[in-house]
């Protein structure tokens, strides 16, 4: 009989508090918009699965949980406080990306630029809500809607954030097509929304074999901190594009990306246990999340629509808003508006241009933001 | 600390300027450099074609940028033309096939406006998506060209 009532004493049932409770709701509810609404799946699932392992109360000291030495979960958490993941998934989204379209328009990764502004203003945000340097670079990055960058800079500056971060970043990518539309109809007039965007000229092979050279030098001279993510992910798109090396290029954006999301989204999933997770500073993160979603949206629209003052041929200021990282979510987006003002109008790859610089942008201040913090 | 002062004594305004200006003089530095990448290589193509000129042999080797097989002029707006210049394409890919492979075959062979095409396709239910990229071919029979004319 005492040998039950110890077990019963050692069960979930009896261990759950309320934090494990709301917890394990928001890991089903992440389940339910990846499966029946299929807000970002391939992100949402593994990360809500991840919410509701982490989440089964344990007794502690047996090595079960992610902050435990030698449990299972915390070897696999090693790959994201180390920044192995990140990395690994730059790789495969190198050996996905087309960079055609942005070279066929160059001037478009200017709106990628200035996506970026929403992270430099959240730093300014979370250093007044009295956050320390190096946890508000981990909140700004936010602001550049790439889980894995946010992840990676997070793992380096401030590890105990990692959870609410990665959360709050796949949350506010997940609900791209809720955030972004208003702040894209605000910023512009239907006659903006109906600049139809030309054909993009023809890229021929060289130029796209050279480019993923050329950008890795480029950016990496200038902030060599960014290493980690952009070498990887222009050498993935070197292995797509140089078309010696097929059966590579065929596993990076295949097996290779997808291990490591399904690792990535289970391990930063777990790392929300509800007594670690549910604290005052996880809410500011979230508050900070959405405005730095929200400003780097804004920003890349105001700045497409300052950018026509000077151009001759107009840009649909639309494309701006791709300037955010989030691939493909905010092109496809961008798309979407565009043609529900006019369904003839075809902003996907001009879009997609302004995305991948996107992409290019945030690793970049990525890098810059934790040199930065070097020494601090 | 919290609010300016925060701000201030973190020396959080000079970050934010000196990593938005880094940051976007980064993004400018590369798009200037890859604006100008065609013309370099153009320029070094004409020179190496000039070099291997023989005069005595006037025949240039076609570049690979050579459409692969004649495309009619103007390119017909119909859809069912166009699935039926479609369709050899479709099946060297084989049943199901990724649509960045169909996009990438379109482009080299000259296909003008492969996006428009495609979406084109994909609305009317040709190009079907079976996930993670891959489509499957679905032209209209001859049935349902009937079909709808009787319709």
């Amino acid at each position: 009989m005492e040998l039950l009532f110890q077990f019963l004493s050692n069960t979930g049932y009896y261990l759950a508090d309320y934090r494990n409770v709301i917890m394990i709701m928001v890991g089903s509810l992440f389940l339910y918009l990846g499966t029946a609404k299929r807000y970002e799946p391939l992100l949402l699932i593994p990360i809500g699965f991840g919410i509701l392992v982490g989440n089964v109360p344990f007794f502690k000291g047996f090595g079960l949980g992610i902050y435990e030495n030698n449990s299972v979960l915390h070897y696999l958490y090693f790959g994201v406080v180390t920044g192995l993941y990140p990395s690994i998934v730059f790789l495969g989204l190198g050996a996905m990306t087309d960079f055609s379209s942005l070279l066929a328009r160059p001037v478009l990764m200017l709106l990628g630029a200035a996506a970026q502004m929403g992270i430099f203003f959240t730093l300014l945000g979370a250093l007044a809500f009295g956050f320390l340097p190096k946890e508000a670079a981990s909140i700004a990055i936010i602001g550049g809607a790439d889980g894995p960058t946010s992840i990676f800079l997070t793992a380096k500056l401030a590890p105990h954030l990692i959870g609410p971060i990665a959360i709050a970043a796949y949350s506010y990518m997940a609900l791209i097509p809720v955030i972004q539309p208003p702040i894209m109809r605000l910023l512009t007039t239907r006659e903006e929304r109906l600049i139809r965007m030309p054909e993009l000229r023809q890229v021929s092979k060289k130029e796209r074999v050279i480019f993923p050279a050329v950008g890795v030098l480029l950016c990496c001279f200038l902030a060599p901190a960014s290493i980690p993510l952009l070498g990887t992910f222009f050498f993935g798109n070197f292995l797509k594009e140089c078309g010696v090396t097929d059966r590579l290029a065929q596993t990076a954006r295949t097996a290779i990306i997808d291990t490591a999301t399904i690792l990535l989204g289970l391990t930063v999933g777990a790392s929300t246990q509800g007594d670690v997770f549910l604290t005052g500073k996880s809410v500011g993160i979230f508050l900070l999340g959405a405005v730095a979603f929200s400003i780097a949206t804004g920003s890349g629209v105001i700045f497409a629509k300052i950018m026509n003052l000077f151009l001759k041929e107009k840009i649909n200021p639309l494309l701006g808003a791709a300037g955010v990282s989030a691939v493909p979510g905010s092109a496809r987006e961008v798309h979407l508006v565009g043609q529900s003002e006019d369904p003839e109008n075809y902003l996907l790859m001009h879009a997609m241009a302004c995305n991948s610089s996107g992409v290019i942008g945030s690793a970049i201040c990525a890098g810059v933001l934790w040199s930065f913090m070097v020494g601090l | 600390m919290y609010g300016l002062k925060a701000i201030t004594a973190h020396n959080g305004w000079a970050m934010a300027l000196a990593g938005a200006l880094i940051v976007f003089s980064g993004l400018v530095l590369l798009s200037l450099v890859i604006s100008q990448l065609h013309k370099v290589l153009m320029f070094f193509e004409k020179k190496s074609v000039d070099v291997q000129q023989d005069p005595e042999i006037p025949d240039v080797e076609p570049s690979e940028d050579t459409p692969g097989f004649l495309l009619p002029k103007p390119f017909p707006a119909d859809i069912n033309e166009i699935v039926r210049l479609y369709n050899p394409l479709i099946e060297a890919l084989g049943e199901s096939f990724y649509l960045s492979e169909l996009y990438e075959i379109l482009r080299k062979n000259d296909f003008p406006h492969p996006h428009i095409t495609l979406t084109a396709l994909r609305e009317s239910k040709i190009l079907i998506p079976d996930g993670d990229g891959v489509f499957t071919w679905n032209p209209p029979t001859e049935n349902d060209d009937n079909e709808k004319n009787e319709g």
